[in-house]
């Protein structure tokens, strides 16, 4: 079979330009350290690839709002605990003022220790938390509550706060409606915290004499709101706990996304190195063989 | 005596054409569709005239060229033409896919999507805040322009395709017109000429430059003239001895191609199976899809997302004013952006309150339920398996093709050796045919020296 001229030259240079774009693209492969340069490189791959990589963004972005409702929660927690330590010291001053033996003064100074708990509770129930908004709101209003001019402590919101979502379809409730939390039954109809220690404080200051009676209904119901601050504060904890385990579920798929995602894409560098070393050898051995063959012609000995 | 003299002489001219035929191939060693070429060298027959005493004839009256013969094989031309069909339908496949998955894949129209259904999981977490609504509204932003980005990137695709369709169907009606003359030159060539020679290559190579662009079925006349036919035997004639065809290429908005033979008033469809023209074609159809596939997922997208926001209420806890995105109904993926302030997203369902979130969560539901990304992944990763196929298709119908083509050249190509061989070769002939002529004088003055 003739082998023209022109075919000679021409499988070299194809040859030799496979083997160019097949070590052009290992050098990619090694610089890049991906595998998957393209979709085409592997259509399967590439679609769990996607499937991985916004897999990885909505954990991103669950993550962020789990660690704020985890701030959140966490934040309620203190301010409850400050809230129930007030109300403990509350019915502290109110089994003093029972005792039939205090003085007037006494219990006019009773009565103040009782405006500034009051005054305390006041401001722990309107924390802001770490996105400005009131720990304690509802859905709408800039602050949890208001004092008016005669003293009287209201709700000023509406509603529940919206729950955060967490992922997967699921949401948790960072806060509380103080409106909710900080509610009591009172045998007189409901009332809150701040009314009841206000009641009180005034029936000493105004009463003179507390009688056995209304002090140990006072007893009563603050022993009831103390309970019921206790109640929220579980059910705050047993959140905390609820988006912990949430946490590390996030960070375990992460985990486990990120093996699968190297496994898919990254390249192995031992590998492609040995591999793009080898197209290279063979390159410079083509190189010179065509060179050789291509140098010999019998017109070198037509003289 | 002067037998040997024009004997001599006559050998002296028929090694000169061999000569210079041997130097014609080596010149064009490196001719694209040159065929090798030998000169005939035939006896020349002496007229059968007894002399005195003689009765039959002693010696020849010499030798000379009797024309130029080409190397050709038919079969291994129509092979070629055939692979290189086959091959340039793939390879232009290949090329308009590789455009698709660049349109697909560059303006990240799925990193985009998910980044604006994670920002309003952001707004969801502290709906009151305007920075989370400011974010959730850039990154609607960018993915209204990466809408537009896409869909603008497969327009051009597609404006693209229709150019080259045009510029091969011109190119196939000027190779059409080239070969009805060179069908004319072949009628006047003298038999067994270097220009006749010529004309065959001349004719090969615009053969295998019409197959490169649609599948040609060939028959050729007693002396060499073709007839071309597109898409097969049955199909339309581009050329024959007496005219050429005009080729059109028509693509509609849909994406539909039509490829038309004219000829004598006459209009008839090419349905071409192979070469660039059903490349084209098959890319052509695929743009088009793409193409509705992300003009119905943005329509239903910017819809949806529309509807969810006036369904809900806005930071002020009223109906709110603008919907987000704004589309053109006649291209649906050139999105633009109306809402262009933070407080007027509709985090809350109505009655909710500024901190109330309720509306987001149907957001949510509409990223479930559209499937947006996953429709979108579904298109990017069917066009990436298809053109992942065809690029291996294509290097091995490469392969075939430089097969068939090395089985051609076989035949038809110049190797540097054998032509320095024959060089030699005839070298020698035409000295030894000098010295003939040599020795013939010498002899003939030897005879005049006896006077």
């Amino acid at each position: 079979m003739r082998i023209s001229t022109q075919s000679t030259y021409d499988r070299a240079s194809a040859g030799m330009a496979t083997l160019s774009a097949a070590a052009a693209k290992l050098q990619t492969q090694v610089a890049t350290g991906k595998k998957l340069i393209a979709p085409s490189d592997d259509a399967a791959a590439y679609r769990q690839l996607t499937v991985i990589r916004r897999a990885n963004a909505d954990q991103a972005a669950n993550a962020a709002n789990v660690t704020l409702a985890s701030g959140l929660l966490a934040s309620s927690d203190t301010a409850l605990e400050s809230i129930g330590n007030q109300l403990v010291q509350a019915r502290e001053l109110a089994m003093q003022a029972s005792n039939g033996t205090l003085t007037d003064s006494q219990k006019a100074s009773i009565a103040i220790s009782l405006d500034a708990i009051v005054d305390d509770m006041l401001a722990l129930a309107n924390t802001t938390d770490s996105r400005g908004q009131p720990l304690f709101g509802g859905a709408t209003g800039d602050v949890a509550y208001t004092r008016a001019a005669d003293g009287t402590i209201s709700f000023a919101g509406t509603g529940e706060p919206g729950a955060i979502p967490i992922g997967d379809g699921t949401s948790i409730h960072a806060t509380d409606s103080g409106e909710r939390i900080f509610a009591v039954d009172t045998p007189g109809g409901a009332s809150d915290i701040f009314r009841i220690v206000q009641e009180l404080a005034e029936a000493i200051r105004t009463g003179g004499d507390v009688s056995k009676d209304a002090s140990s209904e006072a007893l009563t119901t603050l022993q009831s709101a103390i309970e019921g601050v206790a109640d929220a504060r579980a059910s705050v904890g047993a959140r905390a706990a609820r988006l912990d385990l949430e946490a590390q579920r996030l960070s375990d798929t992460a985990v486990d996304r990120e093996e699968s995602r190297s496994a898919i894409e990254d390249v192995d560098p031992y590998e492609a190195y040995t591999q793009l070393q080898k197209t290279l050898t063979i390159l410079s051995a083509t190189q010179a063989s065509f060179s050789k063959l291509t140098s010999m012609s019998l017109f070198d000995y037509l003289r | 005596m002067s037998d040997m003299l024009s004997i001599g002489a006559s050998g002296l001219r028929a090694y000169q054409t061999a000569l210079s035929t041997t130097s014609d191939n080596i010149a064009n060693a490196g001719t694209a569709g040159f065929s090798r070429r030998t000169a005939t060298i035939e006896e020349i027959a002496k007229a059968n005239r007894v002399g005195l005493g003689q009765t039959t004839n002693l010696v020849g009256n010499g030798a000379y060229a009797s024309g130029i013969a080409r190397s050709e094989d038919s079969f291994r031309a129509a092979d070629v033409r055939r692979t290189s069909s086959d091959l340039a339908r793939t390879e232009t496949g290949v090329v308009w896919l590789d455009r698709i998955e660049g349109a697909l894949g560059g303006n990240k129209l799925d990193e985009r999507l998910t980044a604006f259904f994670n920002a309003a999981t952001g707004v969801a977490a502290d709906p009151a805040a305007s920075a989370p609504r400011a974010v959730m509204l850039e990154t609607a932003s960018s993915l209204a322009a990466a809408f537009t980005g896409t869909g603008n990137a497969l327009a051009g695709a597609a404006s693209d395709l229709a150019g080259t369709g045009r510029d091969a169907a011109d190119q196939l009606s000027g190779l059409s017109a080239s070969l009805v003359k060179v069908n004319d030159g072949l009628a006047r060539a003298d038999t067994n000429s270097a220009g006749r020679a010529q004309l065959l290559d001349e004719r090969d190579r615009l053969l295998e430059s019409m197959s490169a662009i649609t599948d040609v079925s060939v028959s050729t006349d007693s002396i060499g003239r073709a007839t071309v036919r597109a898409g097969g035997t049955a199909g339309p004639i581009l050329a024959d001895v007496e005219s050429a065809s005009t080729v059109t290429f028509v693509m509609n908005d849909s994406g539909a191609t039509s490829i038309a033979v004219h000829r004598n008033g006459i209009t008839q469809p090419l349905n071409a199976s192979g070469g660039a023209f059903a490349g084209i074609s098959d890319a052509a159809g695929r743009i088009a899809s793409a193409r509705e596939t992300l003009n119905t997922m943005a329509q239903s997208f910017v819809d949806g997302v529309n509807a969810v926001q006036a369904n809900g209420a806005d930071l002020n806890g009223k109906t709110p004013a603008d919907p987000i995105f704004a589309t053109d109904p006649a291209n649906p993926t050139t999105i633009t952006m109306v809402m262009n302030d933070p407080k007027g997203i509709a985090a809350a369902s109505v009655g909710e309150g500024t901190r109330g979130n309720g509306n987001l969560a149907a957001l949510t539901e509409l990223r479930a339920s559209g499937g947006y990304e996953t429709t979108l992944d579904d298109l990017t990763t069917a066009n990436a398996a298809a053109l992942q196929s065809r690029s291996s298709v294509a290097s091995a119908q490469s392969a075939i093709r430089d097969a068939a083509v090395a089985a051609r050249d076989s035949v038809t190509g110049v190797d540097l050796d054998e032509e320095a061989v024959d060089l030699i070769r005839f070298q020698q002939a035409y000295q030894a045919s000098s010295r003939v002529i040599q020795v013939a004088r010498d002899t003939l003055n030897a005879i005049f020296e006896i006077f």
